[in-house]
């Protein structure tokens, strides 16, 4: 894992330049600690920094053959398949690392190559044969790659805080965006937070001539092998979708550095735990965020769960104060407002993991997402039934199971005006945003906290044209699980869970996650299955339960999901009412004015309500207002704050000038 | 009951509760699909109803004709208060 940096056309001299380069990644050294190196030419710059993985000896970057120079950000785990064929067509290697291969598929096959990868990346390359940079992106967006024109000169990198280094360039909030990412939990399409700055899409890439003219070019698409997988019935998904899982695994435990994994204490991360350990023939570490607050521990089923595994297993526990303590440099990290202070935790996890000296680490994410393990999934479920049965006596009791986790809904009278509450989706959930329209109703309010200079309103046609543009031709034809599955691996996955609460706090402590339920085959496999085998009746992930039953504890596949937890308001607000110090300055009627995005009445009569202290009652959505604007003060202050670092010149390895 | 009191009341918790200006208010639609509250703003509302003009909600009273906006749940009070 690394960290990448670009410019186009730079016309200054040859050592501007490369100093330009140098404090860029100077800004991404916690990406990669172990060395750096610079390509710098009068056309295009290139910078790196390296966490060492594969070939530790020899894959130094940015790294050159004949005309084409790469710097590149992660990994590509059949590096060695690919290997084998480009030798099997005459292809010499110098290194035994997969940047070598991605560079040399690229050198044989061109652009038709990258469908060949299959792995987590962001790679630039310098195609001096046509003077042109080729930027290339996962399939997923798991790992970050971000673009910015500035001054006729377009710059790339793995974080946007590489572009505060740049002379003269400032990033400012879109206030328009940071409304939509409020909305989605991540700003549609290409958009960031930022003015100006971009994100390559996932499962793109985009080739720039020397004076930055560039075009888009898509060659991933999810769902896109669905007409063509064959039909399976429910025996052999289970054993094909298996069979899949355990290679995917197998495939992300190639690394010369050894391999962890998280383990949250739920079935996603215990089934990974388990196919690690039955693929290795020694023990391995897991790690756990722990809570000081038992209501939101899980350190139960942890335990059990690494008891089973037989991992020798580490965890952090977490108090209100670390949150306090540590959120501003989470938001450093994460360059973007989050929602709720879950990241927070895994900053300190990734710490943990640093000190055991594991370098990469094995995960649970994206099994939500392909097998409709979120409540939203049961939720368009009980809709579409209400919808084409409207008399039906069983609505209440549906929604009785929605939330078996939250304590004021064991009033089962309550069931009736839950009722109420999801009758006004029956006529929305059919457009485009299928469950989206949920996550939108709940947070449009945060408009009314905006400063009213900047006219933020909610705009859902509009909302919905920006959606529209991302969606690929056969989703009308999609079922609204499918819709719903793709519109999560499109907007909550990369925008929040990979980024803000993956990549960018494993990174913060050079840790490289790895995630085998998205692995593009694993991924359109999932999606191509009939939707009952991923929510039956009411039973999500049914077919990952069910493969599993005889691995792991029943106490974890038999509980009702919860959702991973932190503490939110109750970190900053003491039971006096009073706030830590560090959200008061945020906060503050001269912060919330220098920054300009809130209104600053709205804030204080927000907080009145919690004068005598946070109540127990308190739900998702004062958490979520109150870490949403906190956080956003935070991205603000750390524009203006940028941190500078210095590069030490004995950790270069690669110096090209030319 | 003095309907404009009660009005007046509620209007004033929702605005305190959900910190919302009272001209954004609408008398006449439903408050959770105007984003105003969501699924547990009308559970405190329903607290709130119950507990100021000292009502008791039946199960079968908890719907949208009832709840579906603040002069419904104004008049449904009314009608409870009536024929208690």
């Amino acid at each position: 894992m690394c960290g990448v940096f670009g410019v186009l056309g730079h016309s200054s001299d040859s050592d501007t330049r490369r100093e330009l380069i140098k404090s860029a990644i100077s800004a991404l050294e916690h990406r990669g600690p172990d060395e750096w190196g610079i390509y710098n030419t009068s056309k295009v710059g290139l910078g790196h920094t390296r966490l060492s993985i594969i070939d530790v000896q020899d894959g130094h970057q940015p790294m050159k053959s004949d005309d084409y120079v790469i710097s590149y950000n992660g990994e590509i785990f059949n590096y060695l398949e690919l290997r084998e064929e480009l030798v099997a067509q005459g292809c010499h290697f110098n290194t035994h690392s997969d940047t070598e291969v991605i560079l040399k598929i690229y050198q044989y096959f061109g652009v038709d190559g990258f469908v060949k990868l299959n792995g987590q990346f962001a790679a630039l390359i310098w195609d001096a044969s046509i003077n042109s940079l080729v930027v290339v992106r996962d399939r997923l967006g798991i790992r970050p790659l971000y673009c910015v024109t500035f001054e006729n000169n377009v710059y790339f990198s793995s974080e946007m805080k590489a572009f505060d280094t740049i002379p003269g360039f400032k990033r400012t909030v879109n206030p328009n965006h940071l409304f939509e990412h409020a909305l989605f939990w991540n700003t549609l399409a290409d958009k960031t937070v930022y003015e100006s700055i971009r994100s390559i899409s996932a499962g793109t890439y985009e080739i720039f001539n020397s004076s930055g003219e560039h075009k888009v070019s898509r060659y991933y698409q999810i769902g896109e092998t669905l007409a063509s997988q064959k039909q399976e019935s429910y025996d052999e998904s289970r054993d094909s979708f298996k069979a899949l899982l355990a290679d995917s695994v197998k495939l992300r435990l190639r690394s010369d550095v050894p391999v962890g994994a998280y383990l949250s204490g739920g079935i996603d991360s215990t089934v990974i735990s388990y196919m690690v350990n039955e693929q290795t023939n020694h023990a391995f570490k897991t790690f756990s965020v722990a809570f000081e607050d038992e209501r939101l521990d899980e350190s139960k089923y942890q335990i059990m769960a690494s008891a089973e595994i037989g991992s020798i297993h580490s965890s952090v526990v977490i108090s209100n104060e670390d949150i306090d303590n540590n959120i501003s440099n989470a938001i450093y990290y994460g360059e973007r407002p989050v929602f709720r202070t879950a990241p927070v935790p895994l900053h300190l996890l990734s710490k943990d993991v640093q000190q055991h000296d594991i370098k990469v680490v094995l995960t649970g994410e994206g099994a939500d997402e392909i097998l409709c393990g979120y409540d939203v999934f049961k939720e368009l479920k009980i809709l579409n039934h209400w919808k084409n049965n409207p008399n039906s006596e069983s609505i209440v009791q549906s929604i009785q199971s929605l939330y078996p986790h939250l304590d004021h809904y064991a009033d089962k009278r309550r069931f009736g005006l839950m009722k109420m509450y999801y009758e006004g989706f029956l006529n929305s959930y059919e457009n485009d945003f299928a469950g989206l329209n949920i996550r939108m109703t709940n947070n449009k309010v945060i408009a009314n906290y905006f400063n009213k200079d900047l006219g933020i309103t909610y705009n859902e046609e509009e909302q919905l044209e920006t959606l529209r543009s991302i969606l690929p031709d056969d989703y009308a034809n999609w079922t609204l699980m499918q819709k719903q599955s793709f519109l999560e691996l499109k907007t909550l996955l990369p925008g929040y869970l990979l980024s803000s609460q993956g990549d960018r706090m494993a990174m913060s402590h050079s840790i490289e996650g790895r995630f085998p339920f998205l692995d593009h085959r694993v991924v359109e496999k999932a999606f191509a299955m009939p939707d009952e085998y991923k929510l039956k009746n009411f039973d999500q992930k049914h077919i990952l339960k069910d493969i599993f039953k005889d691995n792991i504890p029943k106490q974890i596949t038999d509980r009702p999901k919860r959702p991973y937890m932190a503490p939110d308001l109750a970190a900053f607000i003491g039971d006096n009412g009073a706030m830590t110090p560090m959200a008061s300055d945020m906060l503050s009627e001269q912060k919330v004015n220098e920054y300009g995005l809130f209104d600053y009445t709205m804030i204080q009569k927000f907080l009145r309500k919690f004068r005598r202290g946070v109540p127990e009652t308190t739900g998702y959505r004062d958490n979520m207002i109150f870490i949403f604007i906190l956080t956003s003060q935070l991205a603000s202050y750390w524009i203006e704050n940028p941190r500078y670092n210095s590069l030490d010149e004995n950790n270069c390895k690669v110096d090209i000038s030319e | 009951m003095d309907k404009t009191d009660a009005i007046e009341q509620l209007l004033e918790f929702i605005i305190d509760t959900y910190m919302v200006e009272r001209e954004e208010v609408p008398l006449d639609e439903s408050l959770i699909d105007e984003g105003i509250i969501d699924s547990f703003g009308l559970i405190e509302i329903a607290s709130f109803l119950e507990n100021t003009f000292t009502i008791k909600i039946e199960d079968e009273e908890l719907i949208r004709e009832n709840f579906g906006s603040i002069i419904k749940m104004i008049e449904f009070v009314n009608r409870k208060k009536s024929n208690a």
